[in-house]
């Protein structure tokens, strides 16, 4: 028998060889794969989350595999591209089907630009409704986010270090007077009164959440200050940096506020070194556990007359469908799917958190304070974050470096409001475009909620 | 007896033959070597070339998303009036002060080194190791040591020196001055290595003459040594002048808590663009401040290398 070497080869049958070979592989690549043959749908979907909410990923994975209406492949984003990969895969047409949206402006601009589909009549109302995707994500009378997740943003405090000043751990201050009085009475039993770090600016953007509001009669009104209808020069849209001043002139901000950062500094309210502080939902179940149960939460002492002063703070994480989605409704469904019951059960199990669903079973919550937490901040009347409705420019010139140069006492409450009104101007002058639209969302954001 | 070539191999021709074959192998001598680096330059061209032209277009243009309208020089005005853009130039200008501790530390180490002091070898690759590791790796270090109730201070307050306890990274006074000590402990290692290497391969005869004709440390470095250090010193302060105009986003990141701050104490050209580009969605602006950056450091280290040139030819 006649062995066959590769000398035997010609150069016509290589070619035929090579053909056939060319052809099958086209062909077999035109042929649905095995997974796609179960589940005829691809959805992708691009995410980010895990970095603030570990557990997130488990979630995501666990509700891909128990998908069976369609084959969802995820993609965890970097925290620094969230927006921009998004709006670059948008403009060239390759968006995923689902994507991440955090609040506000954060994601109008690209509603803006018709990257995002309106959910209105896609997603079931019911659902949207229930998940909170709150007032900054509606524009032109339209919804663009299905809430995912809720970021309560509240005030706490030490309760072992409010007994050490002779103050009632059971009823923080309520008023600006009162805070000030406990501020002084934990500052003569030698405790640091209030404060955090707010080298990395975070904590002044957080303080201008709980504390604008308080002058303010609705978001809409924020947005005013910015198109140029209002004017922060007036004193009081800028009596909150007027408050800071205060706490800082009279000594009780902690010494190291202004070289720590955002956490390092809320760990020192759980450690018993700092009376009062900022902080975010998703960390009081281990912060209470540090302070052996001891900490108290609150809503920012009231001084202002605005509508919104004292409304409790909940900003909200949410997911969206993209201009690009080849299946709308399968995108439509899947989110739905997120907020099934079975579904929202699993996303507590997997992050120790509370999804954001106002028919989530909260009997599952042992800890009261975190139960009492998300019946006042998610369940009660709330508040989206201002800051979210501040464009990008006016939060790095205005909004961070305003606190910063207050707390290290090199600007008053008063230039605060003078640089905030030259740089709401500035703003305008580098985006001529966007002040039409931001008066159009003004009209969504100053409806009733 | 070396063999003579068979003459069968090379027949003579004619002269048409001869000239028609000169002009094809002129023609392509001249053309080759322009072929054989032209992928290369192909990739130049589309790796550096094409975004450059891109920034310049970009520069012109409101850009929202991936492109936009055509907006003439306004994107230039918008910058160039802005009080932010001039604060970060001025702290661009300020870390420049830089270069001269640079310069004097890598020179005064370099020259202890070289003279083997007691375990040199050991000292060489120590004072190298912060070139070696990450910026944002020492940053963030060196910004832990430097809080407000860090090991830096606390070691200042043992000593009793309370008044030098600052807040070196939390107030606008003084936040530049620790990003500039942070970048002078760096890049010095740098500065160490390049005139070690070049302290090294000097002629130890002229030195040791001087030695012996009686000529203290300072003169031997003064007359010596440094004169013929003259060509990497310049070649060390040029790639500083680079560093400190476009190359110390990393140091200001980290130390000034991603924000360029305290307040804005921090921001430099390079923060300002990343700012325009990242966070504010002004890609028209970033653009226009990148040129405006590339014009700088072009304008500035031209007439340094002219002047190196100039030295050069007359030393020739």
């Amino acid at each position: 028998m006649h062995d066959f070497t590769l000398k035997d080869i010609s150069r016509r049958g290589f070619l035929k060889t090579t053909a056939g070979l060319g052809a099958g592989a086209a062909l077999g690549a035109m042929l649905p794969s095995a997974p796609a043959l179960a589940a005829d749908k691809t959805l992708d979907m691009w995410w980010w989350g895990e970095q603030e909410l570990p557990g997130l990923q488990a979630f995501v994975n666990s509700s891909i595999a128990g998908y069976k209406e369609a084959t969802v492949k995820a993609m965890l984003q970097d925290t620094a591209v969230v927006i921009s990969q998004f709006q670059t895969a948008a403009a060239a047409g390759n968006a995923p089907d689902i994507q991440y949206l955090w609040n506000g402006i954060n994601h109008m601009e690209s509603v803006w630009f018709g990257y995002l589909r309106e959910l209105d009549g896609l997603v079931n109302a019911d659902v949207v409704t229930a998940s909170n995707p709150t007032r900054l994500s509606h524009f032109g009378g339209h919804v663009y986010r299905v809430g995912w997740y809720p970021l309560p943003m509240l005030w706490v405090y030490n309760k072992k270090l409010f007994e050490q000043a002779k103050l009632d751990p059971n009823a923080p201050p309520a008023t600006w007077e009162a805070l000030l009085d406990a501020c002084e009475k934990l500052k003569s039993a030698g405790v640091e009164a209030i404060g955090g770090g707010i080298q990395d600016g975070y904590w002044s953007e957080w303080y201008i959440s709980h504390a604008l509001p308080q002058n303010l009669d609705s978001l809409g009104e924020a947005v005013e200050l910015f198109i140029g209808d209002k004017d922060f020069r007036d004193p009081k849209y800028h009596e909150h940096w007027v408050k800071l001043e205060e706490l800082k002139t009279r000594g009780f901000l902690n010494k190291d506020m202004s070289s720590l950062e955002l956490y390092p500094g809320i760990d020192l309210v759980a450690a018993g070194k700092l009376g009062i502080g900022q902080t975010i939902g998703t960390r009081l179940p281990a912060d209470l556990k540090t302070a052996d149960g001891q900490l108290g939460i609150m809503t920012m002492p009231l001084y202002g007359k605005g509508k919104l002063a004292g409304v409790p703070l909940l900003d909200v994480q949410g997911l969206g469908i993209s201009a690009n989605a080849k299946d709308p409704k399968a995108a439509a469904a899947f989110l739905e799917y997120l907020h099934s019951p079975e579904r929202l059960k699993a996303f507590w199990d997997a992050t120790g958190w509370i999804p954001s669903n106002k028919n989530f079973d909260t009997s599952v919550i042992k800890n009261d304070t975190v139960r009492a937490m998300w019946e006042k901040w998610g369940l009660g009347q709330n508040i989206s974050n201002v800051t979210n409705v501040m464009p990008g420019q006016f939060y790095e010139r205005a909004a961070i470096p305003t606190g910063q140069q207050i707390v290290q006492g090199s600007m008053t409450g008063e230039q605060a409001g003078e640089l905030a009104a030259q740089t709401a101007k500035e703003w305008r002058d580098f985006n001529p475009d966007l002040v039409e639209k931001y008066r159009k969302w003004a009209v969504d954001l100053s409806s009733p909620t | 007896m070396q063999a003579r070539p068979d003459p069968s191999i090379f027949p003579r021709r004619g002269f048409t033959a001869r000239f028609v074959q000169r002009r094809t192998m002129n023609a392509s001598s001249r053309f080759t070597p322009y072929l054989y680096v032209l992928p290369l330059l192909a990739l130049l061209a589309f790796v550096f070339g094409y975004p450059l032209v891109r920034i310049f277009e970009f520069s012109f243009k409101m850009v929202r998303g991936v492109d936009g309208p055509w907006i003439g020089l306004r994107n230039y005005e918008l910058v160039l009036s802005q009080s932010l853009f001039w604060e970060s130039v001025l702290h661009n200008l300020q870390l420049l002060l830089a270069i001269p501790a640079m310069i004097v530390i890598s020179l005064l180490v370099s020259i202890l080194l070289y003279e083997r002091v007691a375990g040199w070898k050991v000292y060489r690759v120590i004072v190298f190791v912060p070139f070696v590791l990450a910026i944002p790796i020492i940053a963030v270090v060196m910004k832990r040591m430097f809080q407000f109730s860090g090991p830096v201070n606390e070691v200042l307050r043992w000593l009793g020196l309370d008044f030098m306890a600052l807040d070196w990274i939390g107030s606008s006074d003084v936040a530049l001055w620790t990003v500039m000590i942070l970048i002078i402990w760096r890049e010095s290692a740098l500065g160490i290595i390049l005139f070690l290497a070049r302290l090294l391969s000097l002629d130890e005869s002229l030195i040791e003459a001087a030695r012996l004709e009686g000529a203290s440390w300072w003169q031997r470095v003064w007359y010596i040594i440094l004169p013929q250090m003259r060509g990497v010193i310049e070649f060390y302060a040029v790639v500083s002048v680079i560093t400190m105009l476009s190359a110390v986003f990393a140091y200001v990141y980290v130390v000034g808590g991603g924000r360029g701050g305290p307040g804005t104490s921090t921001v430099v050209v390079e923060f300002y663009i990343f700012n325009a580009l990242i966070r504010t969605s002004l890609p028209g602006i970033a653009a226009a401040a990148s040129v405006l950056l590339f014009l700088v450091s072009v304008a500035l280290i031209f007439p340094l290398f002219r002047a190196r040139r100039l030295a050069n030819e007359q030393e020739a």
